[in-house]
Parts: structure tokens; C-alpha cells; sequence
């Protein structure tokens, strides 16, 4: 059997812990070194228009927490499942002529599987966009 | 063009997964019903369903070669060896055990019946495709088909805002954990690579000797570790489970209690021992030199037991303490799959087995009380002997089964793993875990002197259902019978390893 690196390695890299903690405690210090001189040594003076989220001159306006609709979610869901779904689909079809009549069965079982779930999804509601929906 | 035996060896397979199939059948059928029946949503019509769909998955096990070690099948993804064939009749019953406590309890509304069957029996499936499983991506495709189905059951109650709590702490856990083990299984792979479980092994005994992939196996194992310690709710990342147990429905917690639970613990079995361990002759293993995994296994197995117990002391909610209390048996399991030997393993499938109906039934008279108009407090447990007294002196039972003593069939678990570590020489393990027996004795006694020594507060007798009852008798029943007659569940289990 073949050793996994069998000698090829770029750098004769040997871990060790010692080395690792070493360099993270370096980083570490290094990063509250430099934010600390940041905030002790930095200018603080804040007025309204520095607050702004833009402090390029446009006035916001409005809120940002807009409310999506929740069946978009829903509907993203559901097209996310079919389309991943599609992908076994694909899988049988470029395979089709060596699987013969027991893939076709078994692919036409699997489109029944998915047939059912678009049905269950309906029956609950899931489809339809708006307030008059089952669920309220 | 793909080759004619292939397709042949893989449509042979099928056969092997046919409790699976008849269970997706029953699935199916399940969901077509409640779609179909919106307005005549009967729970004994889906309950039906299910337990046959569930008692028919077993039927064919029957019909299939008998279980050999290295019979592999669906090019090479599962392994049908007798920790398969067992655990499928184990998942059924747990399955069917928790679709009846659903049906007697009714904790959960008509309107979420049908999918809550439906979700059990995917739960089901799953835990049987993942305890076959000998490939990494096979593992962890029912590893999650397992897992996000459990999400879903623990918020099977949409509108009620503490069970929306449990699912979502268990999402953003099992989401965590779970993509750590997966970034172990992509580093094994990448050291290997192959999924193939047998022929990582080869490669992991040779990869050993050297300390830059040495270091590799290492982490590798720390992360497989997050994920199934996670499923069995272990130390460092047992916090999800009281909570999660708290707030879920509490048939679904006698499940998750179990279920997963030997599921992730059958995984232990079926990942460590051929990948990290060596068999010297046939009984005894050996860790691969330089991976001491069991050592950490065993400081885990100590911590998980000690803090499991000392948690569950200050717990008034009786769901908590069986959580607290599922902690600690986690503990009391891995010293098991510590001690490397088939002792050992077996000590751990006979001690699942055991805790199955021990614990189920504990937490069934919980929901029994609770929907009779008592609640899941210590409190309105106080002297509850004299207005219920059967379903007290089962809840007692359950109880000195789960502390080990005796009569009852968790001592023989109990005296199996403690024999296991004693064998293996790890004594200081021992002396922790019959320590830990001493502290949990305190607190399961705790709700026995609440129910019979204690005054009541009101004395109107509760009326538990004939249905409550038998079910009640069906898990008595094997808790008694194992701690005096646990013979053929001996030979049983012994065959196995």
C-alpha cells in the first residue's frame, strides 16, 4: 500500500499544537493592539448627520425591515424541492436505454411520489397568495 | 453505458430495503388519506395505517437471506449483518409504541394527526436506512433524514409557542453538529478517498502511522463526535435536550428519547469500531495506535452521567427530569462503546433494548397524567397514588428501572455495562457510574415519595382510559419480564457481535 503522502509533500510541515497556539495568541494580540490604539488614540465626535446610515448625502427614507409576504417563502420552497427533484429525473433519462422497463417503474413511481406531494401542498394551501387561504 | 450486473446486483437489492419500502407505502398512503379526507379526520383511521404500515415493514425480514457480516448490497451503501436485521424489528416497535401513546394521550389536535403519523413513520425509516448504512454518504443522508424529521415533530404544534421554541433550538443545534460531522466525513474522504467504510478502514490503520494524517484522523474524530453525541444527547452538546424535550409534544419525546438515540448510538457501533479499532481475536478490540478515542469517549461517558444526574436533582418539571435523566443514561450507554470489546456492544444493544420500554413508559404515564388534568409538575404528582393508583405504581416501576435496581429489567442492562468496563479494567469509570446510581436514586425517588407519601391536594380519583391502561401493561410488562427472565434477549443480542 501506497503511504497518502508518500514524500511529496511541498513543505516539511511537522503540527504541532505548541506553534498553532503561539501564532493564535499572536494574532489575537495583534488585532486588540491595533483596535485598542484605534479607539483610545481616534477623534470621537459624533453629530445626526454622522450617524446616518449614508453618509453620502441622501436622506433615507422608510424603514429597511420591509415585510416580505410569507408565501413567497413557501413558494420558494416548494420550486427549490421540484427543482432538485428534476435533477434524479435527468439522471434516469440519460441512463434510460440500459435501464430498461424496471427504471422506467421506478422513476414513474418517484414522479408519483412528487405528483403526490404537489397535491398535498395544494390541497393544504400551500399554493395560494393571499389572506383567503385555509390556514387562517 | 452502465453495466448489465450492475443493474441486476442493484435491483436484487431492493429486496433488502423492503421494510423501508412498505413503510414509504404506508407514508404515502397516510398522506393521501389526509389529503383526500380533509373532513373526516378520524385518528384511529391513520393510527391503523400506520402500525400496519409499521408491523408490515418487519414481515419481509423474514423472507431475506440470513444476516452474514461482510453481505453487502446496493453497491456496497448498506450492510446486512444482524445489528441490521435486529434493529429494524427495534425501530418498529419504538414507532409503534409512540404512535399508540399519540392515540391515547391526544396531546396533539386532529388537524396535525396525519402528518405527525407520517413524520414518526419517515423518523422510522430513516433510523433503519442509517443503521444499515456502510458508506459515509449514505450515513449521512439518513443521519438527516432522521434528523430534520425530528425538527419538524418537535414544532408539530405550530401554534403553540414553547414547542415552536424546542424545534427551532434543535434546528440551529442539529444544523451545527450535523455539519461538523459532515466536515469530519469530507476530511476522511479526503485522506481515503472513498466512502466505502471498509476501505477507509485500510487506509485509516496505514494513515495512523503517520503524524501529519495522525493529526487528520484526530480531528476527524473530534467531529464525528459532534454530531453523535449530539444524537445522544452527550456532554459537550446535550444543552438542546432539556428544552427541546420540555417543549415537544411529550409522545414525541418518549421518541426522540429513544429513537434517535440508539440510532446515533448503533452509528457508533457501526462507525468507530470498523474505522478506529482493530480486532485482535474476535472478542477484544484495540483502538488504532495513536487515535485514543476511547479514553476521551470514557471522560465524555463520566461527565455526561455525573452532569445528567446533578442537573436533574433541581428539576420540578417532570419532562426535564426525564431529560436530565435521558443525559445521564447516555453516560451510563457510552461506557459500552468504551470498553472495546463485544461485551461491551452487547451490553449496549441489551441496555437500549431495556431502556426502550423503561423509559417510554415513564414518560407515557407523564402524558397520561397530563392529559387526565394533571400537569408534567412535581407538584400535582403529590399524592397521586391514592386517586390513580395503577398508573402509579407502573410510573414506580419505570422508575426503579431506570435507577437499576433488581427486580427490574434495568439492573441486568446495568450490570452488563458495568461488566463490560470491569472486564476492560477501567475501574475509576465503574466507580463513577455506581456513584452516579447513588445520585439518581435521589431524584427518581423523589417523584415515588411525592406520589405515595405525601398528602394529596385534591382526592377526586383520575380516570385513565382502558386504552392507557393496556398500553401501560404492554410496557410493564417487558420491564418486569427482562429483569427476570432476560435469557433469550441475552442469546439474542449475543448472536449479534
Amino acid at each position: 500500500m501506497q503511504p497518502i503522502l508518500d514524500g511529496l509533500t511541498l513543505s516539511p510541515w511537522e503540527p504541532g499544537l505548541f506553534s498553532l497556539a503561539i501564532y493564535g495568541l499572536m494574532v489575537l494580540g495583534l488585532v486588540s493592539l491595533l483596535l485598542f490604539f484605534a479607539s483610545w488614540l481616534g477623534e470621537k465626535k459624533s453629530n445626526p448627520e454622522k450617524l446616518r446610515p449614508y453618509e453620502s448625502g441622501i436622506i433615507p427614507t422608510g424603514s429597511a425591515r420591509l415585510r416580505y409576504p410569507v408565501p413567497f417563502f413557501l413558494v420558494a420552497i416548494f420550486f427549490l424541492i421540484f427543482d432538485v427533484e428534476a435533477a434524479y429525473i435527468f439522471s434516469w433519462a440519460i441512463s434510460y436505454d440500459s435501464l430498461g422497463w424496471a427504471g422506467w417503474l421506478q422513476i414513474s413511481f418517484f414522479i408519483f411520489v412528487l405528483l403526490l406531494g404537489l397535491l398535498y401542498i395544494w390541497k393544504k394551501g400551500g399554493l395560494e397568495w393571499g389572506p383567503t387561504s385555509k390556514q387562517d | 453505458m452502465i453495466p448489465e450486473n450492475f443493474i441486476q446486483s442493484n435491483l436484487q437489492g431492493i429486496s433488502f430495503i423492503g421494510p423501508e419500502l412498505i413503510l414509504t407505502l404506508a407514508i404515502l398512503l397516510i398522506l393521501l388519506v389526509g389529503v383526500l379526507l380533509p373532513y373526516w379526520r378520524h385518528r384511529i383511521l391513520f393510527t391503523i395505517l400506520a402500525v400496519a404500515g409499521l408491523a408490515g415493514s418487519v414481515l419481509p425480514l423474514w423472507k431475506l437471506p440470513q444476516p452474514a457480516p461482510d453481505l453487502t448490497y446496493l453497491s456496497n451503501l448498506f450492510v446486512w449483518d444482524w445489528l441490521t436485521f435486529l434493529s429494524k424489528p427495534f425501530f418498529a416497535v419504538v414507532g409503534v409504541l409512540t404512535i399508540l401513546l399519540t392515540q391515547v394521550t391526544g396531546e396533539i389536535d386532529n388537524s396535525e394527526y396525519s402528518e405527525c403519523t407520517i413524520l414518526v413513520l419517515a423518523v422510522t425509516m430513516g433510523m433503519m436506512l442509517l443503521v444499515a448504512s456502510t458508506d459515509l454518504l449514505m450515513i449521512y443522508l439518513a443521519f438527516e433524514t432522521m434528523g430534520i424529521l425530528s425538527y419538524l415533530l418537535v414544532g408539530i404544534r405550530a401554534r403553540d409557542e414553547r414547542s415552536g421554541e424546542a424545534a427551532l433550538k434543535y434546528v440551529l443545534y442539529g444544523a451545527f453538529t450535523s455539519g461538523t460531522m459532515l466536515f469530519g466525513f469530507s476530511l476522511l474522504f479526503g485522506l481515503a478517498g472513498s466512502t466505502d467504510l471498509l476501505a477507509i478502514s485500510q487506509k485509516v490503520a496505514f494513515a495512523s502511522q503517520h503524524p501529519q494524517d495522525r493529526l487528520l484522523l484526530i480531528v476527524a474524530i473530534l467531529f464525528f463526535l459532534a454530531g453523535l453525541l449530539f444524537k445522544t444527547a452527550s456532554f459537550p452538546f446535550h444543552f438542546w435536550c432539556p428544552d427541546v424535550y420540555e417543549g415537544a409534544p411529550t409522545p414525541i419525546t418518549a421518541f426522540l428519547s429513544v429513537g434517535p438515540k440508539a440510532a446515533g448510538f448503533v452509528l457508533f457501533i457501526r462507525l468507530f469500531y470498523p474505522l478506529f479499532a482493530t480486532g485482535h481475536d474476535a472478542t477484544i478490540y484495540e483502538a488504532v495506535s495513536g487515535l485514543d478515542w476511547p479514553s476521551i469517549l470514557a471522560l465524555v461517558s463520566a461527565i455526561t452521567m455525573t452532569l445528567g444526574n446533578l442537573a436533574a436533582i433541581h428539576q420540578n418539571n417532570l419532562k426535564r427530569l426525564l431529560a436530565y435523566s435521558s443525559i445521564a443514561h447516555a453516560g451510563y450507554l457510552l461506557m459500552g462503546i468504551v470498553s472495546l470489546s463485544d461485551l461491551g456492544l452487547r451490553s449496549v444493544v441489551f441496555y437500549l433494548v431495556v431502556y426502550l420500554f423503561m423509559n417510554v413508559g415513564a414518560f407515557a404515564v407523564v402524558a397520561m397524567v397530563a392529559s387526565a388534568g394533571g400537569s408534567e409538575e412535581i407538584d400535582s404528582y403529590r399524592g397521586l397514588g391514592a386517586r390513580a393508583p395503577y398508573v402509579c405504581v407502573a410510573m414506580a416501576i419505570f422508575l426503579f428501572s431506570l435507577i437499576g435496581l433488581p427486580p427490574f429489567a434495568g439492573f441486568v442492562g446495568k450490570v452488563y455495562l458495568f461488566a463490560a468496563v470491569i472486564y476492560k479494567k477501567i475501574y475509576w469509570l465503574a466507580v463513577v457510574a455506581a456513584l452516579n446510581t447513588v445520585i439518581s436514586l435521589y431524584y427518581y425517588l423523589r417523584i415515588v415519595k411525592a406520589m405515595f407519601l405525601e398528602k394529596p391536594t385534591e382526592t377526586i380519583q383520575i380516570q385513565v382510559p382502558l386504552s392507557s391502561r393496556v398500553l401501560l401493561l404492554a410496557l410493564l410488562v417487558p420491564t418486569l419480564g427482562l429483569g427476570i427472565y432476560w435469557q433469550p434477549l441475552a442469546r439474542v443480542v449475543s448472536g449479534m457481535f
